[in-house]
């Protein structure tokens, strides 16, 4: 009897899952098959999920008709541009916050975190009317250097969490062996933290790729659109036709970000909390 | 040779910390200088100094729209974590029942809302979900016989909108970290707990939500601070450029963007923008505090 109440139970609960399974999955099947559908039929009113007559055509407009290379080409730019540039100060000092110990070295990490939680819409402006003056709107190297200055921060964190983890005494071997304090960084540190550096460059990758109020609002002619900025402009104009287009080209920039997310999702979580808040 | 050493940390974090100043902290002083002028479209380049009255506008007078924001912005919050937090805790003790073998496969479908790029979800659920021509909800409302509904239109559908919509990003990340958290309570006290004859609300108050408290606490937090900040969801699915949707639901971050970038107030919006660092400097002191007497 009682075995029967568990099974029950169980059964219920795997429903309910199920449900909730579904209602997460529901808006983004949706959207996979607009993308399928042809012309009007996606206006029709029944609940199907199968799109009457499926058609690849909504992908290869996407991908030939609108200029989605050079979107892809934008953005690509933009991500490698400012992973470079990100890591490239980050690396050194994550490295230096979390091995010497210096005067105002607690109020520098301190400051950081709190710029960390300052939202950059809100000096998005004043951001905005200093490029003016400085010819970096609509230029990459503009949006390079704002993405670079906040991921920065990101990436310090992030790093020196993981360098924290590294045990000083295989610096001091090194030491001993007489390695100079660069050396030091780059052949024995530096190889050592290789996973956290991969992990904190895709989140920086990744964070750029998804990023597009500042694409918008800095990047104003079409040729310089970012992925972001391209799929933005492709759902305000055009009204109803496009939807399924949209849609499509939504699945396409989508489907790289996924399978990166799940390769490193189990970083992702550690690396969000160590990164974000422990003082 | 001492002093060498005593610069090296500072070399090494040089360019980080320029880079730093000159992109994150110099704009923002740079707010708070423009937050004392009266600079807007007008007033571009032959501005003045007018010391406080931004701020007086914006925390004294009722019809300058930014104590009504910060009223939206406070009760979306509190909702959006309180349902988050409850929601996630039940569905993650579903996840960790012993018996369930599908519980891998629900957490790999369950993350999807979570890896996908944040404004593509939001506006596939504004083109997919809400859409009046054909959306997938009005679809339904249609065939369940009830007439067509623009779920953006007015401010309290709108508000429940973006809510849904941000449980739907949000929940992923609660569940795992809740998940996560779960998985490190000892099973043994739970024994011992059936044993004298706890059920299942008193095993929850007395062993599972103080076990998972500490371990949950930094992720809590930084979701209030993500929630609080949110300016996405709001701003694609009613404000766009040219495609309002007849809602004029304001958060305070879409309130500082809309008089710097569409009624060209940038004084009232640099000093709003002020307002607002000044309280997540006063919640993250607060909290790091808390955090460290908790741990």
């Amino acid at each position: 009897m009682k075995k029967i109440k568990r099974m029950a139970g169980l059964t219920v609960l795997n429903l309910i899952f199920i449900i909730i399974c579904l209602l997460a999955l529901i808006p983004i099947l949706y959207a996979v098959s607009l993308s399928f559908c042809n012309g009007g039929s996606g206006l029709s009113s029944d609940l199907s999920f199968w799109p009457k007559d499926p058609t690849w055509k909504n992908y290869s407009a996407i991908l030939v008709e609108e200029p989605f290379l050079l979107w892809l080409k934008n953005s690509a730019i933009l991500s490698v541009g400012t992973m470079i540039a990100a890591m490239g100060t980050a690396v050194t000092a994550a490295y230096a916050f979390s091995r010497y110990r210096f005067k105002g070295r607690n109020g520098v990490l301190q400051a950081l975190l709190i710029l960390n939680a300052f939202p950059q819409i809100l000096s998005m402006f004043a951001i905005f009317r200093l490029f003016k003056t400085f010819h970096l709107l609509n230029s990459y190297l503009g949006l390079i250097i704002v993405y670079a200055g906040s991921m920065c921060i990101f990436s310090i964190w992030n790093m020196k969490g993981y360098f924290d983890t590294i045990p000083v005494e295989i610096e001091e071997a090194a030491r001993i062996d007489g390695a100079g304090s660069g050396q030091i960084l780059m052949k024995v540190v530096l190889p050592l933290a290789r996973p956290a550096i991969i992990v904190t460059s895709v989140m920086v990758l990744i964070f750029v790729w998804n990023e597009y109020l500042f694409s918008t609002t800095f990047m104003m002619n079409e040729g310089s659109y970012t992925l972001a900025a391209g799929l933005y402009q492709l759902q305000t104009s055009d009204y109803s036709r496009s939807w399924p287009l949209f849609s499509a080209a939504a699945i396409l920039v989508s489907i790289p970000i996924l399978i990166v997310f799940f390769c490193i999702q189990k970083y992702m979580v550690s690396g969000l909390t160590a990164g974000g808040v422990k003082g | 040779m001492k002093n060498r050493q005593k610069l090296r940390p500072w070399i090494y974090s040089l360019p980080a910390l320029t880079l730093v100043g000159l992109i994150v902290v110099f704009p923002i002083l740079y707010t708070g200088y423009i937050s004392l002028t009266n600079m807007n479209l007008y007033h571009w380049d032959n501005y003045e100094l007018i010391g406080l009255d931004n701020f007086q506008r914006a925390l004294l007078k009722v019809d300058s729209g930014f104590l009504k924001a910060l009223l939206t912005t406070v009760l979306w919050t509190v909702f959006n974590m309180v349902i988050q937090v409850v929601l996630a805790f039940f569905i993650a003790l579903g996840l960790n029942v012993r018996e369930m073998k599908l519980a891998r496969v629900y957490k790999t479908l369950l993350m999807f809302p979570w890896a996908m790029p944040a404004y593509v979800s939001i506006l596939l659920w504004r083109v997919g979900m809400f859409n009046t021509e054909f959306g997938f909800l009005n679809k339904i409302l249609l065939s369940l016989g009830l007439g067509k509904m623009n779920f953006l239109s007015e401010n309290v559908p709108a508000f429940l909108s973006c809510m849904v919509l941000n449980l739907w990003m949000a929940l992923p990340f609660m569940i795992m970290m809740m998940d996560g958290a779960l998985q490190s309570v000892d099973r043994s006290y739970y024994e011992s707990a059936r044993l004298d004859g706890a059920g299942f609300w008193k095993q929850c108050r007395y062993i599972t939500v103080p076990a998972i408290r500490p371990i949950l606490l930094p992720s809590v937090i930084m979701t209030t601070f993500t929630t609080f900040k949110q300016f996405d969801i709001v701003y694609l699915l009613t404000m766009q450029k040219g495609s309002l949707s007849g809602a004029t639901l304001q958060t305070i971050i879409t309130y500082a963007h809309q008089n710097a970038f569409v009624s060209n107030n940038y004084g009232l919006s640099s000093a709003v923008s002020i307002v607002i660092f000044g309280f997540i400097i006063v919640f993250s002191l607060f909290t790091n505090r808390g955090v460290k007497e908790e741990g």
